[in-house]
């Protein structure tokens, strides 16, 4: 068994992490929200440096897993740009991404933006984007579609993966800034760390964002497989990476106390930019039922049943 | 390498072996080998006669100590094929698993011709002597002393909530010999026979079956240099290695889902009647049991390769933990709907009843889910920038 991303998927992923930091890093959301219209220039040019249009997530294994790593590594820096749709985009379409849609009020973080896209919901239907509504936060639009075929299922999982592996991105910054205010921090004459009640928080985070990484791992992997249960794999992936994230943002933010809601803290930006990766397509409770729907009295199959 | 999540051709043809033995020799309505049924007890004995006749009770043991040699992944289809059918091992598991392999590694040549061959056959049935009524996770403070008397000692004290001390035939004890500035020091391990007068079991009934748990009392037991495992007050580096033969521990995962992914087998077509939000309940579950296994794997994938930190198995063991517990109450209110007329009720009611029982004590026994917080939570910070 090979339980983690090749060592060159891991390799770009760091460097994509130095190549983010390096053209704003923290900045780049900030700036974003003040102009979306700024999205494509502020994001644009350090993806293609990174040949991030060169990689093929559908046909080659390596491609996928450092799409993967990419997308993890846009969303440790928030990253305004919606990387894992673009890193979706389906073969045979002439568009510049994918986003998977719910049937009520379709809708993407495609703000701001001039590229193509197609869309495709959960039973396969696919479509071209001909218009978009208005911004709503988090660069999230509603989206005007025109239907092009039915041929969509085999775009469902790697659109629903991918964004599950910016989420973790978030997940994994979001802890690694409380850990470091909980170790900075003092009251009552030490540490916020030295804190039992801190630290057992920080666990609880933990075991949910660690559980969300193996998960993703797993569900590249079937895609990367093309195992039939794939798309069944991506929703248990959704729906746990959405526990995570409500587990892990609810510690980060208490831990953090009231400077975590304060905009010159990332914590901040992350949590709020968090939300369109925790409600679209489906928020909790739609991709559970999605999920249970699915699988019927089957439960999950796959490789240990 | 890209990422590869099968277990390979020899762990998968394993898995079907031992489903079939299991199927074959062991029945349904079996639940571990310590219920008040005799029968029960015999069923795990005769288990492990079968698996050694195959060569297949020690097959995680190195090649030169009769084993064969398993790869982690084998010894994780055994870990996983036992415990989701109520260990049919018996208590002889814990002999096998940890206590040949400790005696491999720290016994004496004398040490490992007496213990090593009956734990291959499975006929021996070894208790671990180790918390007190006052060192539970704080093991290092245990008061059990064995005082210096001629050429041997004389062991006083207590043990609590030993497991299978009323039928094992050794025990794995943890004494304290001197003592030393750091209470992790002056400790010893002795293997002592269980039929020594000198040594009193009494059971503890509890909510887990009637023989899970006992005390037990040592009143000046005599032991001898031959006993002592390894070093004189040295005995906490041996207890360390304990630890990291149990680091990935049961696979409780296991059994949760082979109960989870019977249930609508039990209720048949009336399984999609039952409530929504019960229906979700379900599959959450299974993905929690699917993010144990991983977790899981991920570990022995660690601790194979030598790169395992500490705190990197904590957090599997504090999932898999609450694992154990939450798919316990899904399963109980699953178990609700049952009706008497459904196929397999019967043992679907009792396995899922046990399985609550036993569930209780998944954070509690073997390293209570505070320690994995506390060992979790020291990794985290350790890392702090």
């Amino acid at each position: 068994m090979i339980l983690d991303l090749s060592e060159d998927a891991k390799e770009y992923g760091r460097e994509a992490l130095r190549a983010f930091e390096t053209a704003g890093g923290d900045q780049l959301v900030q700036q974003a929200e003040a102009k979306p219209d700024l999205r494509e220039s502020l994001a644009g040019p350090v993806l293609s440096e990174l040949g991030a249009w060169e990689l093929d997530a559908r046909t080659d294994v390596d491609g996928l897993e450092a799409a993967a790593a990419l997308c993890r590594s846009a969303g440790y820096w928030a990253l305004p740009y919606p990387v894992a749709e673009r890193l979706a985009k389906p073969i045979d379409l002439d568009v510049d991404g994918l986003i998977v849609v719910a049937d009520n009020r379709p809708s993407g973080v495609v703000a701001g933006l001039e590229s193509t896209w197609a869309a495709v919901s959960l039973d396969g239907t696919r479509s071209r984007v001909i218009g978009h509504g208005a911004a709503g936060p988090g660069f999230v639009t509603e989206l005007e579609l025109s239907a092009v075929d039915g041929n969509g299922t085999g775009d469902i999982a790697l659109g629903l993966v991918l964004p599950c592996w910016t989420l973790l991105g978030m997940l994994d910054r979001a802890l690694e800034l409380t850990i470091s205010h909980v170790s900075l921090r003092k009251q009552f004459g030490q540490q916020l760390s030295a804190f039992q009640g801190v630290q057992f928080q920080l666990t609880d985070a933990e075991v949910e964002r660690s559980g969300v990484e193996i998960l993703a791992k797993y569900a590249l992997w079937s895609i990367a497989t093309n195992r039939a249960e794939a798309i069944d794999d991506a929703l248990a992936l959704r729906m746990s990476a959405i526990e995570a994230a409500e587990v892990v943002f609810r510690v980060c933010h208490q831990l953090h106390g009231a400077v975590g809601f304060c905009d010159e803290t990332t914590l901040s930006w992350l949590s709020r930019y968090s939300q369109p990766l925790r409600r679209l397509p489906l928020g909790l409770s739609a991709t559970r039922d999605e999920l249970t729907t699915r699988v019927g009295g089957t439960g999950l199959t796959g490789l240990f049943s | 390498m890209s990422m590869d999540f099968e277990m390979g051709q020899q762990a998968t043809e394993l898995r079907r072996e031992l489903r079939d033995l299991v199927k074959t020799h062991v029945p349904e309505h079996y639940l571990g080998a310590f219920t008040d049924n005799p029968a029960d007890l015999e069923i795990a004995q005769q288990f492990c006669r079968t698996l050694a006749d195959r060569h297949l009770l020690c097959l995680a043991w190195p090649e030169e100590f009769g084993g064969g040699g398993a790869s982690v992944w084998e010894q994780t289809v055994v870990r996983e094929e036992m415990w989701a059918h109520h260990e049919p091992r018996g208590a002889q598991y814990m002999g096998v698993n940890w206590v040949g392999p400790i005696i491999m590694r720290h016994g004496t040549e004398e040490q490992q011709r007496k213990h090593l061959p009956p734990i291959a056959r499975g006929e021996v049935i070894w208790c671990q002597g180790f918390s007190e009524p006052e060192a539970g996770s704080d093991l290092a403070s245990l008061r059990t002393t064995a005082r210096r008397d001629g050429d041997g000692w004389l062991v006083s004290g207590q043990k609590i909530w030993t497991s299978y001390a009323t039928m094992a035939q050794w025990c794995f004890l943890l004494a304290r010999t001197s003592k030393a500035e750091k209470k992790q020091q002056g400790l010893t391990i002795f293997l002592v026979p269980m039929d020594d007068p000198a040594i009193q079991v009494r059971p503890i009934r509890c909510m887990m079956g009637p023989h899970h748990l006992n005390e037990v009392f040592f009143d000046d037991l005599r032991v001898t240099e031959a006993d002592v495992l390894g070093t004189v007050d040295a005995g906490w580096s041996i207890v360390q290695d304990v630890m990291s033969f149990e680091r990935v521990g049961i696979a409780r995962y296991a059994r949760c889902e082979r109960l989870l992914s019977a249930a609508p087998t039990v209720l048949a077509d009336r399984w999609d009647g039952l409530p929504a939000e019960l229906r979700a309940r379900w599959v959450r579950m299974l993905t929690h049991c699917r993010r144990a296994r991983l977790m899981a794997y991920r570990v022995v994938d660690l601790q194979s390769s030598g790169r395992i930190q500490p705190g990197d198995a904590a957090a599997y063991r504090i999932a898999v933990t609450k694992l154990d517990q939450d798919s316990a109450e899904v399963l109980m209110d699953i178990a609700a709907e049952v009706s008497h007329d459904d196929p397999r009720a019967k043992w679907f009611l009792g396995e899922v009843e046990d399985h609550w029982r036993y569930s209780q004590a998944s954070t509690v026994s073997s390293g209570s889910i505070e320690m994995q917080r506390i060992l979790l939570s020291r990794a985290l910070l350790a890392g702090a920038k």
